[in-house]
């Protein structure tokens, strides 16, 4: 009985001391000025991983600079719901996000809305491309799946209706280069016939997943009802499950995906069958909705609060 | 000799049991085996993969072991590895979920088993089970929507901003109710195996109830206590799911502030882990045998304390 009230006692202190200093510990301006405007800037990060990230950091030109206080989430739906449960918050997101539903605001960059006119014209500056690449011709197990897969990617990527569908999934594409499906099949014939026995696997950049899904959905019914299996992990498996060192492993897959443009040298796509970008997605700037002491930055800005230069809301205005 | 058999044991009956039992045992034998080789296995492997980075000629340049084992900074972009406060605040936040836990824990089990009226007492005891057998996804959401609301309220009350409840306090709370359940269910099961007889010798000389369920029923349950204890720190040490999405994952530290985000072993292994490769891939072995070594020395320690506080009858 007194060994576990000694025990227990110890454990209300060890829990007291553990708070006691956390009020002193944090800067003064947090605790004396709780206004919105002066409090301390929270800095939001995906993993160093991720390729928004990737991009978002590209934009702001502060690789490897991060501020090392930044807190770190593990995805673009973790970000959006962390920075909208947080006032102080400042983060990172992709264009096709649901800013109103996970209550933060979507920043200018350079004076530039993000929306899809403006990442199309190139005006927006904070943008990645959607890239894929096949396996290399004759590398397939047989050449109904070689011209079915040639036919996914130009109806994906050249056709109004496959155009259509992605933006409708989320992507930022120029529906003014698109052709009508009709024209383009002429050169598939592959199309016509019943390939329900036919099934493409694909990996590469979660990012896509969204945008990919609604593409060979639409196009199944469209070419003989052929079946997909979706395995997207990451960027980085894009090409090496299908020209690189897991081609022909237990991963192997038809088409590879990536969020950013494939690596010279380490990813060169040149054996590919086919390959390119099928559209664009676009990093916004998130803040609470909440605060108003923010509604456009620049480049330098985004660079002096993401590597901890600026620290409180105040000196943003 | 035969005249003593009785007439259906026959000699070449027994020797096919005798045969049936060496097979049965093999059996076991090979089970056992099977099983032991896996935690050999998997110690090999990840062994095998762990000191890679530290050996003079790897692949993407050799790590200091030194810098790696008491570094206070994770930069995977920068290629600065230092697990030393990450082993600190693994050890914070365990211990700290085993401190909040135990006490309400053992006080639960001594409720349901001795104190509970019978037809809540079934009723008790499933409630616990079943939170022991959630998922720790959904404890990930949960603590997500509502212990860092909870985390953001109690700080704003204080002054202190919180980055959105993310938070050394909320991973506290998160494994506390995670590890409950574990320690809760092991404790019914030392408190109910207390003899009858000791508690009835108790009263008889004149304790009241609550004297005897603290000074007899706890003190000759304590060992079994003591194994749940372990269990359970074993449950929040392992973690990572639940943890990594209300942690914060700092990027340097120590954190000894209950407000201040925090990185434990295991979110670290887990971050972006689908997306990487190389030695930011090798690493997080070398972050799982860093955590074995963590979990082993723990359990040591409290094995010790256990032997010590059992001893004390």
């Amino acid at each position: 009985m007194k060994k576990l009230t000694i025990f227990l006692l110890a454990a209300l202190v060890m829990l007291a001391g553990c708070s006691t200093p956390s009020g002193s510990d944090t800067p003064g301006d947090a605790t004396a000025t709780p206004s919105a405007s002066a409090a301390t800037i929270h800095v939001y990060t995906r993993d160093a991983t991720s390729g928004t990230r990737e991009a978002f950091e590209k934009a702001g030109d502060f690789a490897e600079q991060l501020t090392s206080s930044a807190i770190e989430v593990s995805s673009n739906g973790d970000m959006a719901t962390k920075v909208g449960a947080d006032a102080n918050g400042i983060g990172y997101v992709s264009l096709s996000t649901d800013f109103a539903a996970n209550g933060v605001k979507p920043l200018n960059f350079e004076g530039v809305e993000p929306s899809e006119a403006t990442v199309l014209d190139g005006s927006y500056g904070m943008q990645r491309p959607f890239m894929f690449t096949t396996r290399a011709a004759g590398d397939y197990e047989s050449t109904e799946k070689e011209e079915l897969i040639a036919a996914f990617l130009d109806f994906m990527q050249n056709s109004t209706e496959g155009m259509l569908v992605v933006e409708k999934a989320g992507g930022v594409v120029d529906k003014t280069k698109g052709t009508a499906w009709a024209e383009l099949a002429a050169k598939h014939p592959i199309v016509n016939q019943d390939n329900s026995s036919i099934s493409i696997a694909t990996s590469g950049s979660t990012s896509v997943e969204k945008t990919l899904k609604a593409a060979l959905e639409a196009f199944q019914p469209m070419a003989g009802n052929f079946q997909f299996t979706m395995n997207q992990t990451g960027s980085g498996d894009g090409y090496k499950r299908v020209l690189g060192s897991e081609k022909d492993g237990a991963n192997r897959a038809d088409i590879g995906f990536a969020s950013r443009a494939f690596k010279s040298g380490d990813e060169d796509t040149s054996a590919a069958m086919a390959s390119g970008q099928y559209c664009i997605d676009a990093v916004v700037t998130i803040v609470n909705q909440a605060n108003t002491s923010v509604s456009d930055l620049t480049q330098q800005q985004v660079h002096d609060i993401f590597t901890g230069t600026t620290t409180s809301w105040e000196e943003v205005k | 000799m035969e005249e003593n058999l009785r007439d259906w044991i026959k000699p070449g009956q027994a020797i096919r049991k005798q045969k049936t039992d060496r097979a049965v045992r093999t059996l076991f034998f090979l089970a056992a085996l099977i099983s032991g080789s896996c935690i050999v296995l998997i110690t090999f492997f990840i062994l095998m993969k762990g000191i890679q980075p530290f050996l003079p000629n790897y692949a993407y340049g050799t790590v200091s072991l030194k810098d790696f084992l008491f570094g206070t900074l994770w930069r995977q972009d920068q290629g600065v590895y230092g697990v030393g406060f990450i082993v600190i605040n693994t050890l914070i936040s365990a211990f700290g979920a085993l401190l909040l836990a135990f006490p309400i824990s053992v006080l639960t089990a001594l409720f349901i088993v001795k104190i509970a009226p019978k037809p809540i007492k079934p009723f008790m005891k499933t409630v616990v089970e079943l939170l022991a057998s959630i998922p720790s996804v959904v404890y990930g959401v949960f603590a997500a929507g509502v212990i860092t609301t909870l985390v953001k309220t109690l700080a704003a009350y204080s002054g202190i901003s919180t980055a959105g409840g993310s938070s050394l306090l909320a991973v506290i709370l998160l494994l506390a109710i995670m590890i409950f359940p574990t320690i809760t269910s092991l404790s019914i099961t030392a408190i109910e195996a207390v003899d009858r007889d000791l508690e009835l010798g108790s009263l008889a000389l004149g304790a009241t109830a609550t004297q005897t369920h603290f000074k007899v029923v706890l003190t000759s349950a304590k060992s079994g206590i003591f194994a749940g204890a372990i269990l359970g720190i074993g449950r929040a040490f392992g973690e990572a799911t639940a943890v990594a999405m209300v942690a914060g994952n700092k990027l340097f530290g120590p954190t000894f502030n209950l407000f201040d985000i925090t990185r434990t072993l295991t979110s670290t292994m887990l971050a972006g882990l689908k997306e990487t490769t190389g030695l930011d891939y090798d690493i997080r072995f070398s972050v799982g045998l860093v955590l074995m070594a963590v979990i082993l020395i723990s359990n040591l320690v409290l094995n010790l304390i256990k032997k010590k506080v059992g001893n004390m009858n």
